[in-house]
């Protein structure tokens, strides 16, 4: 019993440890919150500004003289506009701008140049969005798009329509944003530097007992993280409510912009009047309804927002407060100093080990934990590029699959399975691995016994005939066992008839198809199995036998007691891998029955291929995979308890 | 002397080419990705040295890079959306659908193509490469299913289906593994030329699945007719059972595509006839689902004006002349049959013609998750496990379902 | 029970019929790939049953043999595409990736047997966790890590460390069961004679653990040899791709060559075959372990 360091200095350092990465994260945090929020603000404005800008060029008939002058006075007022354009479909033509760089032999109208290619581009794929949405009756593509422009601002564009179908688009370019508040550096300094010395006075109070520092610690971190928090409420609430009034604001400043600007069109007016409060859209110009019909903010819908955003507030800081905790307690409890003593005292495993482990976590780790990622998401092919945040769906897909108990049905011809649900599936996977496993195992150990016999001649011979099934890509070792099981062709159904036997439909039932692709699968895994014992048998020494034999042990006797015990250590892991190897084995499955008859001799990984790759539900089939492998890994946890392979011998 | 001379030559030669490259506009290297082998590569191979002697000039090179079929789309969906893919790429339009969803993958070109150049091409080709009113590639070529026969079992090519019933019950004799027709009936791909003749198909104008239409079940009753009635086909079909079958000459007739002539056997006489027509469906004509190799850009291509400018060539009519004849492919280009080398060529010119009444296969993203139910349904109709129109129904609601799980509200 | 010796010895002529029962299951499958690649034609061949088949007729029918004997389907393959080549940087690849593989995997392996450390069993449980993961997915991320990040696209590099750390699992579990079987007195001596680590390792229990190493270097060897997706998708360059992804250009999409795919699978399968005959001395040598023992 070393005395040891003091743990009041411990905790001391813990506890700075921890306020700064907790003050540092929440600031980082707030600051990044903020900047979202500035560019929400602009771009919310930007949308009323440009949704403003497309009713005015539609009621402007979208072409000539009048829409250019309509554009301009529209544009000209806005200060905060750098260029407006509006493009027709029809003939390639840019019909109006407002951009310094459309003047002279650039003015509009004109036809678009060649590098203007992505404005054009753009118009399509607004109408292809617009006209799918319509069609399928969903908000799926954005109508309107928001991007940052070179200089700094937004670039914006929404469809411009004409008798219900879109013709152009209009686009503008706002002045780069304001610059996102900075974060409080000073604020969140001093609290560090107030809590740490509040602490340090505290535990002078306390002394070295262990409990008494601890929970003297959490209090005051956990009361600077309330502190941290508040702030960052306050801050973003502050920013929220700006928002609403710069909204509030901008959409009647655009109605009366938009209203003169069509003075250039019809003079007399005698227009339908303006509909300003559906210009506060989100990016499928679905209105928000926030900006009340007479342009003042909806109090209650405000507050509604604000809640969410408040509890969102306080999850982030409490995650960022755990793991400040967590922190603290590393080090204040003494689990840092003990690690660090421990990789030094067992650096030379550590050596040799940190090569493979370190290329598995790079190479393996990393990508699954991508996987593990998308399970909790529902991404599909439609929504690629969409960011985290709006595919999240939690545990949904988990809820999905593993809560579908739709395994069979009694119909009045009897039960009849669902094949496509999982717990059929996974039947079918345990089935398909079980057999294989064993035929492997059992056959190889079995051929590599018999070729171990010692004075048998051509054994090496018979080694390498037997290990060539494994030599050949099996891709078309596969395609010839699928032929061999072919109804009339095929070679088995010959034998059978030669030998009087009728002819089986070998893929029209499930029982039949499955045996035909263990069949396939357990003549591939047989070289193996057989290599990996023929090795195991050379560590057992001639002398064990000979002893049993003076003790007159019966052979089986020998193989039980000093055969089967000595192979344990390899023949261990070569079955659990084979055990995983063969649930994940895809390839057989789905080139020997392809899943036939009707999907029910699929396997678990066949089905997840399936939805990721026929159906586009990378989500869902991440979940699922995910649920494969959490099968396997308790299937490893409980074999390894039953042989304690880790423990060796 | 001869030798200071020949120092002289290398020494004008390397400042020429040193000028040369000072003034001439940076080299353009542009990369094609295709999926050929064999004579199509090499024909490839041939436009591609054309056109690269055609614009040195310009600086400009095109190199290819063969992939195999197999890794293609996996090899474009992890490089091509993170900017390593190639400038162009060769493929099909079964995937435009998915990739114009998924997005940063393919080019939209109409802003570049005009109506002399849509107009060069068998209009449903480009039809193919169009998605939602925005084409995506120019067409390369197409592959439909027409009929091969045996010339040795099969004199006169049967004209209807009653004729073809007739003609191949002659010639079935099951018990020595011979069969009048052979193809892959339970594969949806191949059924579709009874499908579509029967005016059904799996997606409507608006994209909805329309699998259990009463067309589409009329189809399969044909089949069915066929496989346990009259018995001229060979069970469990598959494309390795009907080459086999068509070489050993114990198929008269098969339905299948321009690449099953280069698996044909030496020494089998075949011929190639449209089609025939479908009696049961008002004597409309058998109707091929079409795929279209397209000549698509790449989203991170950083020339794609110089991309364009290959991707016209080698749709135009001397490249695909040299695809044609060389390639052995069946070009979109329609003047390219005019080619008096190109007409005199019966293989082309039938396919040609059996074009005409081909549909473009739907270039949906969702047209993927079909296959698989399309499939069951179909052999679930041939093993006789459930009428056709059950068969059909189960596979409408799977398709449904799947759509709908993918098109989500967001 | 006797104890003779002579009734322990199992009699030879029945081991030898069960052995040529199973070559012939193991070969007949083969003998049809033999068969496709020497025919000269394309197609998978099917049996040909004559009418009013009797037994004879199809004993015959099934029995694989090419009607014409050719070896055009060689050439082609040889000559169509530079697969030499493919074979060559399938070559380095997998030798590289057994080298690498087999090293470090004896030294995790030897740390996971001798030492006991805190993480030992965490270690080990993930090296087999790291095999449970469905590769469906993993694609892309690998792309971003070896492409993007790495750089190392069109290398033999990238690959060869993909090969590597893929095989590494199985090989660090059989070397580490073997070495659990190795005696420890032996090294203690000769700790107690002042050997360094590193000289016990090499001197003394690679020796004993050939037969596993020779497994494992087999299993890295295969892992290598065989694997086309990753190899398709990191390799840019034409003269970069292996073997197994010129084999895919046979039977990818519409067309299907089986006669070439059948002779390049047959060429692809002769360096596993002639790999295993050099091996397989290492494999029977059972010379060690229980001797010192006793």
């Amino acid at each position: 019993m070393s005395p040891g360091p003091s743990r009041r200095r411990r905790f001391a350092a813990g506890m700075v440890a921890a306020l700064i990465l907790g003050a540092a994260l929440s600031q980082w945090m707030l600051a990044r919150a903020r900047a979202q929020e500035n560019r929400f603000r602009a771009s919310r404005v930007a949308v009323v500004t440009v949704s403003a800008l497309a009713e005015v060029a539609e009621r402007a008939g979208g072409t000539g003289d009048g829409l250019r002058r309509a554009v301009a006075a529209f544009a000209g007022g806005d200060s905060s506009l750098v260029a407006a354009r509006v493009m027709v479909l029809d003939g390639v033509s840019l019909e109006a701008s407002t951009a310094p760089e459309d003047r002279g032999e650039k003015a509009a109208p004109r036809r678009l140049t060649q590098d203007e290619k992505p404005i054009y581009d753009q118009a399509q794929r607004l109408r292809a969005a617009v006209e799918t949405n319509h069609q399928e009756g969903a908000a799926r593509k954005p109508e309107i798009e928001v991007a940052s422009s070179a200089s700094g601002g937004l670039s914006l564009a929404a469809p411009l329509e004409k008798d219900g179908s879109v013709v152009g688009l209009v686009a503008l370019e706002t002045t780069p944003l304001p610059a996102a508040p900075h974060p409080d550096w000073l604020f969140s300094g001093l609290a560090v530097v107030v809590a740490a010395a509040v602490f340090w006075l505290m535990a002078l109070a306390t002394g070295e007992r262990r409990t008494m520092l601890a929970l003297v610690a959490c209090l005051v971190l956990v009361a600077v993280m309330v502190v941290l928090g508040r702030q960052a409420f306050t801050a973003v609430s502050g920013d929220r409510r700006a928002t609403e009034s710069a909204v509030a604001s901008a959409v009647t400043a655009e109605e009366g912009r938009a209203a003169k600007a069509l003075q250039e069109v019809a003079p007399g007016g005698g227009l339908k009047p303006l509909q300003p409060a559906s210009w506060d859209a989100d990016l499928f110009r679905r209105p928000l309804g926030v900006i009340g019909a007479d342009g003042k903010v909806d109090q209650a819908k405000f507050e509604q927002g604000l809640a969410a955003g408040a509890s969102s507030t306080a999850r982030v800081i409490g995650a960022i407060a755990v793991v400040a905790l967590a922190l603290l307690l590393f080090v204040g409890l003494g689990a840092a100093s003990r690690l660090g003593a421990t990789i030094s005292k067992h650096h030379q495993a550590y050596t040799y080990t940190f090569p493979a482990i370190f290329g598995m976590l790079l190479l393996v780790f990393l990508p699954f934990l991508y996987g593990v990622v998308l399970a909790f998401t529902d991404s599909s092919i439609y929504t690629t590029q969409a960011p985290l945040s709006q595919v999240w769906v939690g545990l949904k897909n988990f809820v999905d699959i593993l809560g579908d108990f739709h395994i069979a049905k009694s119909t009045a011809a009897g039960l009849v399975w669902n094949y496509q649900n999982l717990y059929w599936t996974l039947g079918v996977t345990i089935v398909w691995t079980v057999t294989n496993v064993a035929y492997g195992v059992g056959m190889g150990l079995f051929l590599a016994l018999i070729l171990n016999t010692k004075g048998l001649v051509f054994r090496p011979i018979y080694r390498v005939i037997f290990v060539m099934p494994w030599a050949m890509p099996n891709y078309i070792t596969a395609l010839i066992w699928k032929g061999m099981f072919h109804q009339q062709f095929g070679v088995i159904n010959q034998i059978i008839q030669m030998f009087g036997g009728t002819p089986v439909a070998w893929f029209e039932r499930p029982a039949t198809s499955l045996f035909a692709c263990i069949a396939t699968n357990a003549w591939l895994s047989v070289p193996f199995m057989m290599v990996i014992c023929l090795g195991a048998l050379q560590s057992i020494s001639a002398d064990l036998y000979e002893a049993a034999r003076v003790d007159g042990a019966t052979r089986w006797q020998q193989f039980r007691s000093i055969t089967l015990p000595s192979l344990k250590p390899a023949l261990v892991p070569a079955v659990i891998l084979s055990v995983i190897w063969t649930f994940n084995m895809f390839n057989i499955i789905y080139i020997v029955s392809g899943g036939d008859p009707e999907h029910s001799t699929e396997i678990m990984i066949t089905q997840a291929y399936k939805f990721a790759f026929e159906q586009y539900r990378y989500g869902y089939a991440a979940a699922y995979s995910m649920v494969i492998f959490a099968i396997l890994l308790a299937y490893g946890v409980w074999q390894n308890k039953v042989t304690k392979a880790t423990e060796g011998i | 002397m001869k030798q200071r001379n020949s120092r002289l030559v290398i020494c004008i030669a390397l400042g020429l080419l040193c000028g040369v490259s000072a003034v001439a506009a940076p080299p353009v290297e542009l990369v094609v990705w295709h999926a050929y082998r064999g004579g199509e590569a090499a024909a490839l191979e041939k436009v591609v040295a054309a056109y690269n002697a055609a614009r040195a000039g310009a600086g400009i090179k095109v190199t290819t890079l063969p992939v195999p079929y197999d890794a293609f789309a996996d090899k474009i969906t992890a490089a091509v959306p993170r900017g390593r893919g190639p400038d162009m790429f060769i493929f099909a339009q079964d995937r435009l659908g998915g990739w114009v969803e998924a997005g940063k993958t393919i080019e939209p070109i109409d802003f570049f193509v005009d109506q002399a150049t849509k107009d060069r091409f068998i209009a449903t080709t480009v039809e193919a490469m169009t998605y939602h009113g925005t084409i995506y590639a120019l067409p390369l070529n197409y592959k439909v299913l027409t009929m091969v026969y045996n010339k040795k079992l099969v004199t006169k090519p049967p004209k209807t289906t009653g004729e073809l019933v007739q003609l191949a019950k002659s010639l079935t004799d099951a018990s020595t593994g011979r069969f009048g027709v052979a193809y892959w009936y339970t594969n949806f791909y191949y059924h579709a030329i009874l499908m579509n003749a029967f005016g059904g198909g799996v997606f409507d104008a608006a994209g909805k699945p329309i699998i259990n239409s009463p067309e589409n079940v009329k189809s399969v009753e044909l089949v069915m007719k066929w496989a346990e009635k009259d018995k001229f086909l060979p069970a469990e079909p598959s494309t390795v059972l009907v080459t086999s079958l068509f070489n050993d000459g114990k198929a008269a007739i098969v339905f299948n595509g321009p690449w099953f002539l280069g698996e044909i056997a030496q020494g089998v006489d075949y011929g190639l006839a449209p089609l025939p027509t479908v009696d049961e469906a008002g004597g409309k004509p058998m109707s091929p689902w079409m795929t279209v190799e397209g000549v698509f850009i790449a989203a991170g291509s950083k020339n794609k004006d110089a991309a364009y400018d290959f991707v016209k060539y080698l749709t135009d009519t001397p490249a695909t002349k040299i695809m044609a004849l060389e390639g052995r492919q069946t070009p979109a280009n329609k003047a390219v049959y005019l080619d008096p080398q190109v007409a005199a060529d019966p293989i082309l010119k039938e396919f040609r013609q059996q074009v005409e009444v081909a549909v473009p296969m739907p270039n949906l993203a969702e047209m993927s998750m079909m296959w698989t139910p399309m499939t069951s349904a179909m052999a679930a109709a041939v093993q006789k496990s459930a009428t056709p129109k059950a068969a059909l129904d189960k596979a409408q609601a799977e398709v449904v379902e799947a759509v709908k799980l993918l098109r989500k509200q967001r | 029970m006797s104890t003779s010796r002579r009734s322990q010895e199992f009699p030879h002529l029945p081991l030898h019929l069960i052995l040529l029962v199973y070559v012939v299951v193991t070969l007949y499958p083969l003998l049809w790939v033999f068969t496709i690649g020497f025919s000269g034609q394309q197609n998978l061949m099917i049996v040909d049953i004559p009418a009013n088949a009797t037994f004879l007729d199809r004993l015959r029918a099934i029995m694989p043999w090419p009607a014409h004997l050719s070896v055009s389907n060689f050439t082609s393959v040889f000559t169509e595409q530079p697969f030499a080549r493919w074979l060559l940087n399938s070559a380095v690849i997998a030798i590289a990736t057994t080298v690498l593989g087999v090293f470090l995997a004896c030294t995790s392996a030897y740390a996971f047997s001798r030492f006991r450390f805190p993480g030992r069993r965490v270690g080990l449980m993930s090296f087999l966790v790291s095999q449970m993961f469905p590769g469906t997915l993993m694609m892309i991320p690998l792309y971003i890590i070896i492409v993007q990040v790495l750089g190392l696209g069109s290398t033999y590099l990238g690959l060869i460390l993909v090969y590597s750390i893929t095989a590494i699992p199985f090989c660090v579990w059989m070397l580490k069961g073997y070495f659990d079987t190795i005696p420890r007195e032996l090294e203690e001596s000769a700790l107690m004679d002042g050997a360094s680590a590193a000289v016990i390792f090499y001197r003394i229990v690679l020796p004993l653990a050939k037969p596993a190493v020779a497994v494992t270097a087999l299993f890295s060897f295969m892992t290598a040899w065989n694997e086309y997706i990753q190899a398709a998708t990191f390799m840019d360059k034409i003269n970069m791709y292996t073997a197994p992804v010129g084999l895919k250009f046979f039977v990818g999409g519409f067309e299907q060559q089986w006669g070439y795919f059948a002779a390049g699978a047959i060429v692809t399968s002769i360096p596993i075959v002639a790999l295993f005959l050099f091996l397989q001395k290492y494999l029977i040598s059972g010379l060690t372990a229980g001797a010192v023992k006793g």
